[in-house]
């Protein structure tokens, strides 16, 4: 073990006489140095005898046998340092493996999560883009408003912000989202429709104000009331209901958007909304949560998102 | 002599705000026109066109029903047509080209007083008939004109007693089992009646293949293909235990590369 203990020496004694601001080291800090270094030699050689192939050991053990018994005159030395090699191998090689082999997947598994979190923030930022239809639209009812009725168009203006501040993804404060958050967008996006649709729009919002500070991912349910709009109720000459729930499923939180407008067009593309959902679905949830797309006895189209119950942790 | 009649327009908007600011506007920007009609939709605007025969229509172009671009189409070479719009890249390049005038929604009067002047030109001409510009417009929006064919994208069926719209891609493979049509889906399994026989000519060739009189598979959820004693090939989905099987006029679809 002299060697290992050798050679930490020259190394601490090299940097402090490189290094002047190092140089008035009292001897007690030398020696604190120098058992660190030690200590780190000692788990270096530890790890990799440990983490060796049993080959490349007895290749390399007959040349310290050779170097240090033949060349260094140290039979005594080299002969511990063989039988503690073989002791470690023996002891710690298995584990030892097993631990690298288990340290490597924990960095495969959060490279995954990272990219599965890369992906979805991608995914979560297409799906939160702002319509500019809907926003020239709804500042031209503001407009005409003004001129006819302008504490309407205050309050138009009003929804329009409360509307804008959570859909606009720089507004958003990083938290994990709430079904109270998004639930409130959307009843703003509504306020804003019904206004522009008159009687060609009725919602109904009816989520328990229990389930409001549960999690629940941003801009999916806004993209299914979107949906039902665009697809549903606008195209309906004479428009009709649109209604937001949300209940506890089997554990499992349930939001639906139910509408009984022109029913869904099993050729129609499906919407790049809709698939952005399921595929936002996969990646924050992998497998725990789904999207399904019915039709309500009544007619028209009903959408459910489900997710795992989870509820918000309160800020402090 | 006497003055020539006052000019007529129709406007057509589904959002009644919209149409009060378009008529609010033009009687500013062109106080001689008289709005003679209000529509709603599509529809509408092109029975008042065809009942009161004005010289101008301004058409929204996103509207339910019958949308501006079919309507325009209905009534092309009848009336003048200007376009409303709130946004709409395709159409406004569209519009810029040819001969049809546009508004942008909200309607900026001093944009509108732009539009009348122009409008008031070409009131001495016939109107035009718009043929290319509109074939050119419902090809770029997508409304009216000639699609490219279109594939099953949801199957509609009874979970229990749910109906459910599944998305073709969610479906590893279709069966026929007694009058019903079986959809397998990784996590469940679902009943339509609809026969394999009628299903295969709407689904993707690209994404759905099929492999036997009763069996239509999903081509990317095949997991591998087995081949038993007697030649008989077996396809095997992922995820499930069960072998479907591939009937001799089939056996060429996993012929080896």
């Amino acid at each position: 073990m002299s060697t290992d203990q050798q050679k930490p020496v020259p190394d601490a004694a090299d940097r402090a006489a490189s290094d002047p601001a190092a140089r008035p080291m009292g001897i007690g800090q030398a020696f604190r140095e120098i058992r660190k270094g030690i200590v780190v030699m000692w788990w270096a050689f530890f790890d990799w005898v440990a983490v060796v192939s049993w080959k490349a050991l007895l290749v390399v053990l007959p040349l310290v046998l050779i170097l240090g018994g033949g060349v260094l005159k140290l039979p005594t030395l080299t002969f511990v340092l063989i039988v503690t090699s073989l002791i470690v191998k023996v002891v710690a090689g298995g584990k030892r493996r097993a631990e690298v082999a288990a340290n490597q997947a924990i960095i495969r598994a959060d490279t995954e999560q990272l990219e599965r979190s890369l992906l979805e923030a991608r995914m979560e930022a297409l799906q939160a883009q702002i319509e500019p239809h809907f926003l020239f639209n709804t500042l031209a009812s503001i407009d005409q408003l003004i001129q006819t009725d302008p504490p309407r168009a205050s309050k138009m203006q009003q929804s329009l912000i409360r509307y804008l501040r959570s859909a606009m993804p720089q507004m958003r404060d990083g938290k994990r989202p709430t079904l109270g958050q998004q639930v409130g967008l959307s009843s703003a996006f509504l306020e804003i429709m019904s206004v522009r649709m008159e009687g060609r729009l009725q919602p109904v919002v009816s989520v328990p104000e229990g389930l409001k500070s549960a999690v629940f991912p941003s801009m999916m349910l806004q993209t299914l009331v979107e949906n039902a709009i665009k697809h549903g109720l606008e195209p309906k000459p004479e428009g009709g209901r649109l209604e937001i729930s949300a209940e506890i499923v089997d554990g499992q939180l349930a939001v639906h958007v139910i509408d009984n407008g022109m029913g869904f067009v099993p050729k129609a593309e499906g919407g790049v909304g809709l698939a952005n959902v399921r595929e936002r679905l996969k990646a924050l949830y992998n497998g725990r949560a789904e999207l399904i797309i019915g039709v309500p006895p009544g007619g028209g189209t009903s959408a459910t998102i489900k997710v795992p119950y989870e509820v918000a942790p309160v800020p402090v | 002599m006497q003055p020539p009649p006052p000019p007529t327009a129709v406007v057509a908007d589904d959002e009644r705000l919209m149409r009060e600011q378009i008529v609010d506007r033009l009687k500013e920007a062109w106080p001689e026109l008289v709005i003679v009609g209000e529509a709603s939709n599509g529809r509408e605007a092109v029975a008042l066109v065809q009942d009161l025969e004005p010289d101008v229509v301004f058409l929204d172009i996103s509207m339910p029903g019958m949308d501006g671009i079919q309507a325009a189409r209905a009534v092309a070479g009848k009336v003048h047509v200007v376009f409303v719009t709130a946004h709409d890249q395709y159409a406004i390049s569209a519009f810029e080209q040819g001969a049809i005038d546009y508004v942008l929604k909200p309607a900026v009067p001093e944009r509108l007083a732009t539009t009348c002047e122009r409008l008031r030109a070409r009131l001495k001409h016939e109107p035009d008939p718009m043929n290319d510009l509109l074939a050119q417009l419902s090809q770029r929006l997508g409304a009216g004109g000639v699609k490219p064919r279109e594939y099953l994208r949801w199957v509609q069926a009874s979970v229990g007693a749910n109906i459910r719209m599944i998305p073709t891609s969610d479906i590893l493979f279709f069966r026929a089992e007694d009058k019903y049509t079986r959809v397998q889906t990784p996590t469940f399994e679902a009943l339509i009646r609809k026969p394999i026989k009628a299903l295969i000519d709407e689904l993707d060739p690209d994404e759905f293949w099929q492999i036997h009189r009763a069996t239509v598979v999903r081509v990317d959820a095949v997991e591998q293909v087995s081949r038993n004693f007697r030649g008989n090939q077996f396809v095997h989905v992922k995820g499930r235990d069960e072998k479907l099987e591939v009937s001799r006029t089939f056996n060429h679809l996993f012929k080896q590369m």
